[in-house]
C-alpha cells in the first residue's frame, strides 16, 4: 500500500509537467569487476528445485551473463536432510531428491574457488488467494488485478505477489507485509510499470502468493525500490553472505487464475 | 528568575558609558512610507553633523538613536524614496516619525533597489541576502508565477534543488537544514504541487531576509540557514485592491486601513485552475482528478498609542489532488501570529509574539482497502524579544523562545471494518534565550557577538526504542505523559566582526555554531508532501554546525555596483543519511532506518550587482564543495553530498526599455548534482537489475538555461494601473534533464540504455496585473 503511494506521487510529478519529453541518451557509466549472482528459490511441491549462478557485466555489454560453472553447491534443512545439486546446464545446479516442507528452515552453501558464500531461508505457512478483483487505472482506461487474502494472525506475514498475463511472468515486483493490518483481510493490487501492456478480454490471468521469510522480503522491498525516486539507488539487502548478489527463497505458493472479462 | 537578573546585569553593563558621557538624549520613532503607511524595515536615519552616528530601522519600522545634547539635522532614508530632513535641537529625549514617499519613477533616474546604499560595506552582519519584492517583479519565471524561493536561488551560495523547483540547498546544507519564518512561524513544508510553486504569494509579502549560517543570535533551529520573511502590513491610508490573471492561477490583493492611520489589514489570496484543464479531458479519470492549491495570508495591526502596537498575521494553505474517489491526498501548512510591540522607553524596544504553525497532510485510499492516514506537525511557540539602543552605536538584543512541538507520523484509520495500527506520537520542548550585542569597537571595527542557548526535551507518553548499529532493537522503554525521555543542551555561540578600510571597503569575519532538533526524512530525490519530521532522540543526536566564514566587500561608482566575496568552511555533525532500502512511511521504527554521520562544505562565492540606471542586474558564481561521511556508505569514505555543485553560474540582467515596457533576462548555469548510477547489471527472475558500486559517485550532466520577460505597463493613472508580463522558460530549449532511469532497450531487448526526462523546454507564459 505504502508502495502505492510512492507510485502515485511518481505518477504526479510526471503529471505536473505534461510536457516532459524523453529520449536515450548516451553516458559513460563506471564500470565494476564482474560480481557473483546466485538465485534460489525452492518450493513447497515437489523439486526439483533450481539454483542459477552467474557474474555481473558491465551496463554497455549486452544482457547475457557468464555462467559460474564447477560450484560446489549444497541444500540442506533443519530435518537433517542434505543434498550435492548437480549442473545440468553451466551455472544450472539443481536438486534431486530434497522436498520443500512449510516450517523447515533451508541452508544454501555454494563454495567456488575456495571462497563460500550461505544463505538460510525458512519456508512460511501457505496463505490461499481468496479472490482476484480488477481495479481500474487512475489514468488512461487500464485495468489493474489484485487480490484478497487473510492475514494468519499473531505472526509477522510477508508476501511477494508474481503476476502473469497468459502464463508470462511481469517483471514487477510486488511485496506486502502485515505491518499495519496483521490478522486482517489484505487486499493488494498490483500496479504494472509497463501501462502499455494493457489486460484485453480473454487474458488468463494468474497470481502467485508466495509466502516468504524476512529475508526474503527485504530482499525484494529494497529491489523493487531500486527503479523508484530514491536518491540513492543501492543494491537490494541480499540474504546470502558475503556479498554476493541474489537471494535464496523458501516460499510457500498459492496461485489463482481468472478470465479477464 | 536567574535569567531575569542576569539580563539586568548585562542591561547595566551597556548602559553603564552612557552615565559618564556628556548629557545624552535619545531621538527615537517610526518610519513609514507616506502613501500606504507600511513600516519601512532597514531604512536609515543619518545625522549630518555625526556622519558615523547612523542607526537602521528594525523590523517593525522602529529605530532609536542617543546623541548628545545639540542641535542636528536629520536625514531619514530609504532605497526608491525621497530623502525626508529634519532639523532639531536636542534638548529633551523625543520622538521624531518619518513618512517618506515613493519617487516618482523616471527613466534617467537613478533607481537603488535596498537600504542604505553602502549597508554592504558598512554593515556588521556578513552572509545575508535581502530581496525586496519590488525588486524582483520583472525577474522571468516559469508559468508565469513570481516566486521568491526561487529568485533567492539566483544569488550565491543558494541553489535550486532541481529543474523548476521552489526547494532550495544553503551552502551545502540539505533542504531541513533551511528554517524559513513567515512572520516569525515557522513554514515545515514550503512547497505547493510537488516542488514547482512555493507557499510564498509574493503579493502578501513585503521583505526577505536569507542568512547563510551566520544569523543573529535571535534565530535558531536549523543548521544552514534562515529564511525571514515578512509580510504586508496593509495601507493605513486608503483602501486598494490589486491582483492578477495568469495561465495557471489568480490572485487578489485587499488591503486598507482599520481605522485611518492607526491600524491596517491585508488580505491576500491565490488559487492555481490547473484542474480546470483536466475537466476538458475526454480521459473519464483525468477529467474527474482534482489538482489545485490555494493560499490565503491575512494580516492586521493596530496601533493602540505611541507606546503600543499589535499584529496579527496568518497563513492558511492547501494542496488537493485526487483522483475520482479512488485516491485523495491534500496537505498544507497553517500559521498564525500575534505580536505585541512595545516601548519600555525610547530606547528599550520589546516584542512579544504568539506562534502556531502546523503542517499537515491527509490522504485517503479507497482501492481495495479503504483508509485515511493523517500526519501532522504543530508547534505552540512564545517568543520575547528586547532590543536595546544603548548609543555609541551600540545595540544589545537578548529574549527567549519556548516551543512545543506535537509530531503525528501517521494517525490511520479506517473506514472499513479493518483495524490498523496507528503511529506513536511525538511530543517535544524546545527552549532557548540568547543575547547578542552588536557595537563598535573604533571608526573602523564593528563586532556584533552573542550566543543562544537551546535546551530540547523529548518528553512521554510513548515507547521509545534504542537501536544498535545494525538496526535492531536494543532497548526499550515506556514512559508516562511529561516525563522526560531524552534532553539535550546547546551552547551556540556566534560572532562577526567587521572591519571597514573606507566608505568603499571592507573586510569582515564571522563564526558561527547552530545547533538542529529537527529532522526531515526524505530520501526521494524531489522531496514529497509526505516527508517525516523527526525529533532528536535517544538515537537521532542534535545536528550540530561549526561555520567560518571571511568575506571582502567593495562598492564602485558611488555605490552603483557592488561587489562582494565571502569564503566559508562549516564542519558538520550528526548529520542524517538512509541505510539501502530504507523504509520510511508508516514505520514506527523509522529510526532504525537511519545512519548518522558527518560533513564539511567549503566554497567561495563571488557577487557583483548594479543597483541602479537603465540597465540593472547581477552576476553571481559560487564555487563548492559539500561531502558526506558515515561508516557503512562508500568504506567510510568522504563522498560528494546529493546537492554538491562544483560551479553554480546566476546572470540576471533588468532593462527599461520605454516608460511602457521594461526587458528581463536570467542565465543560469551548474554542475550536475551527485548521483548513484549503475556500475553493471544482472538478471534476477527475469527482470534487468543493476549492480551500483559506490555512492554519488556519478554526475547529472551540467545544467543550463535561459529564460526571458518582458513587462509592458498597459495604463497608469492616479486611481488604475495594469500591465502585462510576458515570460519565456528555457527560452533556447535545452534538454536539461530531470531524471536520468535505466532500463532494458525497447528496440533491442539484449542492450539497456538511459532514459533521460527533461520536463520544460520553451515554456511561455503570460500575466495580466491590475491594482486600484
Amino acid at each position: 500500500m505504502i508502495k502505492n503511494i510512492t507510485w502515485l506521487l511518481s505518477v504526479l510529478i510526471v503529471f505536473g509537467s505534461l510536457s516532459a519529453c524523453k529520449k536515450v541518451i548516451k553516458l559513460d557509466l563506471n564500470t565494476a569487476s564482474p560480481q557473483l549472482v546466485i538465485e534460489g528459490n525452492i518450493y513447497d511441491h515437489s523439486g526439483p528445485y533450481t539454483v542459477k549462478i552467474f557474474q555481473t557485466v558491465n551496463f554497455d555489454e549486452s544482457n547475457a551473463y557468464p555462467a559460474v560453472t564447477g560450484a560446489n553447491v549444497i541444500l540442506s534443512d533443519n530435518a537433517g536432510n542434505s543434498e550435492q545439486l548437480s549442473e545440468i546446464y553451466p551455472g544450472s545446479y539443481i536438486t534431486s531428491k530434497i522436498n520443500g516442507v512449510p516450517g523447515h528452515t533451508y541452508t544454501l552453501d555454494v563454495n567456488i574457488g575456495g571462497k563460500s558464500y550461505s544463505a538460510i531461508s525458512t519456508m512460511p505457512f501457505p496463505v490461499d488467494i481468496e479472490s482476484i478483483y480488477f481495479q481500474k487505472s487512475l489514468f488512461g482506461n487500464n485495468k489493474y488485478p489484485g487480490i484478497n487474502f487473510i492475514d494468519p494472525a499473531n505472526i509477522s506475514n510477508y508476501y511477494r505477489l508474481i503476476y502473469l498475463i497468459n502464463g508470462i511472468k511481469q517483471e514487477d515486483i510486488n511485496v506486502t507485509d502485515d505491518r499495519i493490518s496483521a490478522g486482517q483481510t489484505i487486499s493488494y493490487t498490483i500496479r504494472p510499470i509497463d501501462t502499455d501492456n494493457k489486460l484485453k478480454t480473454g487474458d488468463v490471468v494468474t497470481i502467485w502468493l508466495e509466502a516468504v521469510d524476512q529475508g526474503v522480503y527485504e530482499y525484494f522491498r529494497t529491489a523493487g525500490r531500486e527503479g523508484g525516486q530514491s536518491a540513492s539507488p543501492a543494491n537490494p539487502t541480499s540474504n546470502i553472505s558475503n556479498g554476493a548478489l541474489g537471494y535464496f527463497n523458501a516460499c510457500s505458493v498459492r496461485a489463482l487464475s481468472v478470465v479477464f472479462p | 528568575m536567574r535569567k531575569r537578573v542576569e539580563i539586568l546585569a548585562l542591561l547595566v553593563l551597556v548602559c553603564l558609558p552612557a552615565l559618564f558621557a556628556q548629557q545624552r538624549f535619545t531621538i527615537s520613532g517610526q518610519i513609514k512610507d507616506s502613501r500606504t503607511g507600511e513600516d519601512l524595515i532597514g531604512a536609515v536615519i543619518q545625522i549630518r553633523e555625526l556622519p558615523l552616528k547612523s542607526v537602521g530601522t528594525n523590523s517593525y519600522g522602529f529605530y532609536s538613536l542617543t546623541l548628545p545634547a545639540g542641535s542636528y539635522e536629520v536625514t531619514a532614508q530609504y532605497a526608491g524614496y525621497k530623502p525626508c530632513i529634519e532639523k532639531i535641537s536636542l534638548e529633551k529625549s523625543q520622538k521624531l516619525n518619518f513618512s517618506l514617499s515613493e519617487q516618482a519613477r523616471e527613466l534617467d533616474e537613478v533607481i537603488v533597489y535596498g537600504r542604505r546604499k553602502d549597508e554592504n560595506v558598512t554593515k556588521t552582519q556578513m552572509g545575508l541576502l535581502k530581496l525586496n519584492v519590488k525588486e524582483i517583479k520583472n525577474i522571468p519565471v516559469l508559468f508565469g508565477e513570481k516566486d521568491l524561493l526561487k529568485t533567492i536561488q539566483l544569488l550565491p551560495g543558494i541553489q535550486a534543488v532541481g529543474e523548476g523547483r521552489s526547494g532550495f540547498n544553503v551552502r551545502g546544507g540539505a533542504a531541513d537544514q533551511n528554517l524559513i519564518l513567515l512572520d516569525e512561524a515557522t513554514v515545515y513544508n514550503a512547497s505547493h504541487l510537488m516542488g514547482f510553486f512555493s507557499v510564498f504569494n509574493s503579493d502578501a509579502i513585503k521583505d526577505i531576509s536569507v542568512y547563510k549560517g551566520n544569523e543573529p543570535s535571535e534565530y535558531g533551529g536549523r543548521l544552514s540557514s534562515v529564511l525571514d520573511i515578512k509580510m504586508n502590513d496593509g495601507n493605513d491610508k486608503t483602501l486598494s485592491v490589486s491582483g492578477g490573471v495568469g495561465l495557471i492561477s489568480s490572485r487578489i490583493v485587499v488591503e486598507g486601513p482599520l481605522i485611518k492611520d492607526k491600524g491596517s489589514f491585508m488580505i491576500s489570496a491565490r488559487r492555481t485552475y490547473a484542474d480546470l484543464f483536466l475537466k476538458a479531458s475526454s480521459d473519464t479519470s483525468l477529467n474527474k482528478a482534482r489538482l489545485y492549491f490555494y493560499d490565503l495570508n491575512a494580516k492586521a495591526n493596530y496601533r493602540i498609542n505611541e507606546k503600543n502596537r499589535l499584529f496579527l498575521s496568518g497563513y492558511f494553505g492547501k494542496d488537493v489532488l485526487g483522483f475520482g474517489n479512488t485516491f485523495g491526498i491534500n496537505w498544507g501548512n497553517s500559521t498564525a501570529t500575534l505580536r505585541w510591540n512595545h516601548l519600555f522607553s525610547d530606547r528599550l524596544f520589546s516584542n512579544t509574539s504568539l506562534i502556531f504553525s502546523n503542517y499537515d497532510y491527509k490522504i485517503n485510499i479507497n482501492s481495495g482497502v479503504k483508509l485515511n492516514i493523517i500526519s501532522r506537525i504543530q508547534d505552540y511557540g512564545v517568543k520575547q524579544d528586547f532590543q536595546f539602543f544603548g548609543g555609541d552605536n551600540s545595540t544589545l538584543k537578548f529574549g527567549f523562545n519556548e516551543v512545543y512541538h506535537q509530531i503525528i507520523p501517521g494517525a490511520i484509520t479506517a473506514i472499513s471494518n479493518v483495524s490498523l495500527k496507528s503511529l506513536t506520537n511525538k511530543h517535544a520542548l524546545e527552549h532557548a534565550m540568547y543575547v547578542s550585542h552588536l557595537f563598535s569597537l573604533s571608526q573602523k571595527i564593528s563586532i556584533e557577538y552573542g550566543a543562544r542557548f537551546t535546551l530540547f526535551n523529548l518528553i512521554g507518553p510513548g515507547t521509545f526504542y534504542t537501536y544498535d548499529n545494525k538496526g535492531n532493537i536494543a532497548s526499550r522503554s515506556t514512559v508516562n505523559s511529561g516525563h522526560f525521555v531524552k534532553t539535550y543542551f546547546n551552547p551556540e555561540p556566534r560572532a562577526t566582526l567587521n572591519y571597514v578600510f573606507n566608505q568603499q571597503n571592507s573586510v569582515k569575519t564571522a563564526y558561527a555554531r547552530n545547533v538542529q532538533n529537527l529532522h526531515l526524512l526524505s530520501n526521494s530525490t524531489s522531496g514529497n508532501p509526505t516527508d517525516l519530521w523527526i525529533p532528536s532522540s535517544n538515537n537521532a543526536k542534535p545536528e550540530i554546525s561549526d561555520q567560518v566564514s571571511i568575506g571582502y566587500y567593495r562598492n564602485l561608482s558611488e555605490n552603483k555596483y557592488e561587489f562582494s566575496s565571502e569564503i566559508y568552511y562549516k564542519n558538520l555533525q550528526n548529520q542524517i543519511d538512509y541505510k539501502n532500502g530504507a523504509e520510511l512511511n508508516l514505520n514506527d521504527n523509522v529510526e532504525s532506518q537511519i545512519l548518522f554521520g558527518k560533513g564539511r562544505a567549503y566554497g567561495l562565492e563571488l557577487f557583483l550587482k548594479k543597483k541602479s540606471g537603465r540597465f540593472n542586474g547581477w552576476v553571481s558564481y559560487t564555487l563548492s564543495r559539500t561531502e558526506r561521511k558515515f561508516d557503512t556508505v562508500n568504506s567510510g569514505a568522504y563522498f560528494p553530498a546529493k546537492q554538491d555543485r562544483t560551479h553554480d553560474i546566476s546572470v540576471v540582467g533588468m532593462y527599461d526599455l520605454s516608460k511602457r515596457w521594461s526587458l528581463s533576462a536570467t542565465w543560469v548555469y551548474y554542475t550536475g548534482n551527485a548521483v548513484t548510477f549503475p556500475s553493471g547489471k544482472y538478471v534476477v527472475d527475469g527482470k534487468t537489475m543493476f549492480y551500483y558500486k559506490d555512492r554519488n559517485a556519478n554526475r547529472m550532466p551540467s545544467y543550463h538555461r535561459l529564460d526571458l520577460g518582458a513587462t509592458w505597463l498597459r495604463k497608469k493613472t492616479a486611481t488604475f494601473e495594469s500591465s502585462w508580463t510576458f515570460s519565456l522558460y528555457n527560452a533556447y530549449g535545452h534538454d536539461n534533464p530531470y531524471t536520468i532511469t535505466f532500463q532494458d532497450s525497447k528496440s533491442d531487448p539484449t542492450k539497456t540504455e538511459a532514459i533521460q526526462t527533461t520536463l520544460f523546454k520553451l515554456v511561455p507564459s503570460f500575466t495580466y496585473n491590475f491594482k486600484f
